[in-house]
């Protein structure tokens, strides 16, 4: 079979310490708090007050626009109130709900019966997945029922069901293949109906033959659906890179996959699909891989959203001695600054490592290594000179950005893994579009300003 | 190498059962996980790879060829640190940059040259070839390469390609003179010189290597009747002198290839140098489309490019009659053009400066299609300087030049981005 892939990339080692341990169901712990900011774009708004009994599943906040999502009670007990959580993601504080367990674990009315999608209209199966508070289990958290819901115009032919798991470390989405294939089968069957695409794809890296074998022979019974050996290269999951080497399709600069005639579901969200649509049970759990140098007995767990990292911590034997906590892979985790944290729907993974990665931010000796592994074909070199020149006061940096491609970025720390002078490229890329989103916000208010202070003068002049 | 890059076997957490303290967190911007490369790591092997041609050097020209390369070398780290402390900035000597610009000037001069030129050219190379630009990074020329141009000018007669150490029989040095003075006598009084001011004599058949003298003198008061005369024999007897040097008058090939021959200390081994540029470039760290580009550049235009005779003959101070002849080694097929493309390629400083001066990451281009453009560019430069121009060692001033142009090259070279159209 062709290996597909993308152009650029690099070769991390894998480190993917927990592969071969199956995942464990964490025991439910008597208290979780669920931070409402679940999703990319609008936080959903509490539903429930202090005191309120919930069943698992039940809804706790609903979305807040359309790119926004629902979310439900993990588990069934008492609301005992909405408290202010750091959000794992943004490191700001949220709110979050806070449910102290009553041990029974109770689904709420209506939830986790089997249910036939297949007689589901495609609008309905939307519904039905926002309603299920389902949102990219890979970490970008993005609506699913937005992503299902293609803008006017624009026609998916293909979805593709990414279990490239390009991150070092983690391996919740390869312990998903491989123990719950017909699942993802199923999710991916939905997101044909749903679509109305005709091709299928499941896309996994080659180093994982057994996920490959497994998820080949899922799919057999799913029309126009087949497997799609990857050669194992990060960022081989990334959206963008994933429908290049699938497809051969380029989506356009500013634009989104439906550009380019796709649609990209993480595993753990064609999993979430099927369990949504087939046995009506909302999102209210995910696996997540607990590893890295400083976790005695790292490990794959299925533990409900709000779980604690404490809950983690003790589970898979992590002590004190770590340096750097990281939500996600070590490539495009997130750091945090503290360990009072809760599992949300897209966290994937918790890393601990005893010693963070240093950032020299030497000087670029125009090695040129940043330019050739760049899988957007950037010049990473000179962004993070025009940040640096920023920094140093220079307004105009901003606009040379933008020249060279800025916006197309995708963070994926490519050129700071290959960086000799381990530079800190992604953070000045990151401070930069920040500063011109402030530009902007400055101009637009400056118009503003303008705009009524004409409008002033001129009822003036007509008074 | 860095311990974060590396998967760690998990081991037994020392934390007790009871609630650990929080630990105290870092908190880095992602990416979490580092390369091994490092500069310090890639400084340190380019030096590492320069040492077997370091120290086949004082085997071909003697202690002093060490002296050279240590004055220049720690000249270069001193400069480095002086300037550092001056500037405010932390000192980063121990990086490795500083010593390979010393090994890289002293490598591109002579073994006879006094004690100052090494440490004049270390200092200029690194105090303003380097620093005054920013340091590491933010110079526009090699430094090494502006430090050897300077002392080229301030230094002439050290400096001067035919004073370069002689190689004998057993390997010692001796110091020949001019060739000013040793030209007139033949082809043999030169054999002495660096192989490429040899040939370039040849070629030329020029009194030494005097910038911009290319005539052949044929003959003073020569008779009218005999001008025509004069002038054939004078042309006949440079041809004569490139095929004798071609076929006896030059060091062997192989000499040529090991390094005994006439020459700057390191640039004589073309076999040790291209050892370690083996290295570098499975390492990534010296991409292949420079040093490709340039040999082949030269090795293309040795064969295009005709090598240019101008024959004249006076009387008194008149030039009474002149003639230009061109030959083309293309027409010496097969076997004396290669031999004469052979030369081209191991003589002068091709070798180091196409493998270890052009490839300097500071100062060439960043991708490969702009890698292959800055190559090409410096061999057609230097076969042009070599074939046309007054002074037979091209090579610096042709990398010179096209590090003037990388930002050129690099605006129109880097890739198309994702996404958008061409």
């Amino acid at each position: 079979m062709r290996k597909a892939t993308f152009p650029g990339g690099v070769h991390p080692p894998p480190s993917k310490l927990t592969a071969d341990s199956p995942t464990v169901a964490l025991p439910l712990p008597p208290r979780l708090v669920v931070p409402v900011a679940q999703n990319l774009g609008a936080p959903g708004k509490p539903a429930v007050a202090k005191g309120e009994r919930v069943n698992r599943g039940q809804t706790i906040a609903t979305p807040d626009g359309f790119v926004s999502a629902w979310l439900h009670a993990p588990t069934s007990g008492t609301v005992t109130g909405i408290e202010r959580v750091v959000d794992a993601a943004s490191g700001r504080q949220f709110d979050a709900i806070a449910i102290e367990s009553d041990g029974l674990d109770e689904w709420a009315d209506g939830c986790d019966q089997p249910r036939d999608w297949r007689a589901i209209k495609p609008e309905e199966i939307r519904k039905a997945v926002a309603e299920a508070g389902i949102v990219g289990m890979g970490g970008a958290t993005f609506p699913t029922h937005v992503k299902l819901t293609p803008p006017p115009g624009k026609t998916i032919d293909t979805i593709i069901i990414n279990g490239a798991e390009c991150e070092p470390y983690l391996t919740c989405d390869y312990r998903l293949m491989l123990e719950r294939p017909a699942d993802i089968a199923t999710g991916l069957e939905i997101c044909l109906a749903a679509t109305g695409a005709k091709r299928g794809i499941v896309a996994i890296e080659d180093n994982k033959p057994e996920a490959v074998r497994v998820m080949t022979e899922a799919v057999r019974s799913v029309s126009g659906a087949a497997v799609q050996v990857l050669e194992t290269k990060y960022p081989q999951g990334a959206e963008k890179q994933l429908i290049l080497a699938c497809l051969g399709r380029e989506v356009p600069t500013g634009g989104l996959p439906s550009d380019a005639g796709a649609i990209v579901q993480n595993v753990g969200t064609a999993a979430a699909i099927a369990e949504a649509l087939a046995h009506r049970r909302p999102m209210t759990e995910r696996i997540v891989t607990v590893s890295g140098d400083a976790a005695a007995r790292p490990g794959n767990f299925r533990c409900r959203i709000g779980t604690p990292v404490r809950a983690l911590f003790e589970k898979a034997g992590v002590g004190a001695d770590f340096e750097a906590l990281v939500f996600g892979g070590p490539l495009m985790g997130k750091a945090q600054f503290t360990t009072e944290l809760f599992v949300k729907k897209g966290t994937s993974g918790v890393l601990v490592f005893r010693r963070a990665a240093a950032y020299d931010n030497g000087p670029c000796i125009r090695c040129g290594a940043c330019v050739r592994h760049c899988p957007s074909y950037l010049n990473p070199s000179r962004l993070s000179i025009l940040g640096e020149s920023f920094l140093d006061g220079n307004l105009d940096a901003i606009d040379a950005a933008m020249g060279i491609g800025l916006m197309d970025c995708i963070l994926c720390g490519t050129c700071a893994y290959v960086c000799p002078a381990r530079r800190r490229i992604i953070h000045l890329v990151e401070m930069l579009r920040g500063e011109r989103r402030k530009t902007l916000e400055r101009k637009r208010e400056k118009q503003r300003e303008q705009q009524a202070h004409l409008k002033r003068e001129a009822d003036k002049v007509k008074s | 190498m860095s311990a974060q890059a590396e998967p760690i076997a998990p081991k037994p957490a020392a934390a007790a059962k009871t609630e650990p303290a929080p630990p105290t967190l870092v908190v880095g911007h992602w990416p979490h996980l580092r390369g091994k490369d490092s500069i310090a790591r890639i400084m340190w092997s380019v030096a590492a790879c320069l040492v077997p041609a370091a120290l086949a050097s004082g085997w071909f020209f003697g202690i002093r060829a060490y002296m050279h390369i240590g004055l220049a070398a720690a000249t270069a780290v001193v400069t480095e640190a002086a300037i550092q402390r001056l500037r405010k900035v932390p000192v980063t000597v121990s990086d490795g940059s500083a010593v390979v610009t010393g090994i890289l000037t002293a490598f591109c001069l002579p073994a006879q040259a006094g004690w100052y030129v090494p440490v004049v050219a270390s200092l200029v190379a690194v105090a303003i070839a380097k620093q005054c630009f920013g340091g590491l990074g933010a110079n526009v020329w090699n430094p090494a390469l502006i430090g050897r141009a300077f002392v080229h000018v301030a230094y002439p007669v050290d400096l001067n390609p035919s004073s370069y150490p002689v190689l004998t029989s057993g390997h010692v040095t001796a110091n020949l003179g001019t060739a000013g003075d040793a030209l007139p006598a033949g082809v043999q009084a030169i054999t002495g010189a660096s192989p490429l001011a040899q040939m370039k004599a040849a070629c030329h058949a020029v009194t030494g290597a005097t910038p911009g003298a290319n005539q052949l003198k044929a003959g003073v008061e020569a008779a009218a009747a005999d001008i025509q005369a004069a002038l054939a024999q004078a042309v006949q007897q440079a041809q004569d002198q490139i095929h004798a040097g071609l076929t006896g008058g030059l060091p062997h090939l192989g000499d040529m290839l090991m390094g005994s021959r006439g020459g700057s200390i390191g640039e004589t081994s073309a076999l040790l140098l291209a050892l370690g540029a083996v290295y570098l470039i499975a390492k990534g760290w010296v991409r292949w489309q420079i040093p490709a580009a340039y040999f082949g550049a030269v090795i293309l235009g040795a064969l295009a490019l005709p090598i240019h005779l101008a024959a004249e003959v006076t009387q008194g101070t008149a030039v009474v009659a002149s003639r230009d002849q061109y030959l083309w080694a293309a027409a010496w097929m097969p076997e004396l053009a290669w031999k004469y493309v052979a030369y081209h390629v191991l003589s002068g400083g091709l070798v180091l400066g196409a493998l270890y001066m052009a490839t300097d990451m500071v100062t060439s281009p960043l991708t490969g299609r702009g890698m292959l453009i800055f190559g090409a560019g410096c061999g057609v430069l230097t076969i042009l300087i070599r074939l046309y121009g007054g002074y037979p060692e091209a090579v610096c001033y042709s990398i010179l030049l096209m590090n003037t142009t990388v930002a050129l090259i690099d605006r129109y070279t880097l890739p198309r981005i994702f996404g958008h159209e061409k």
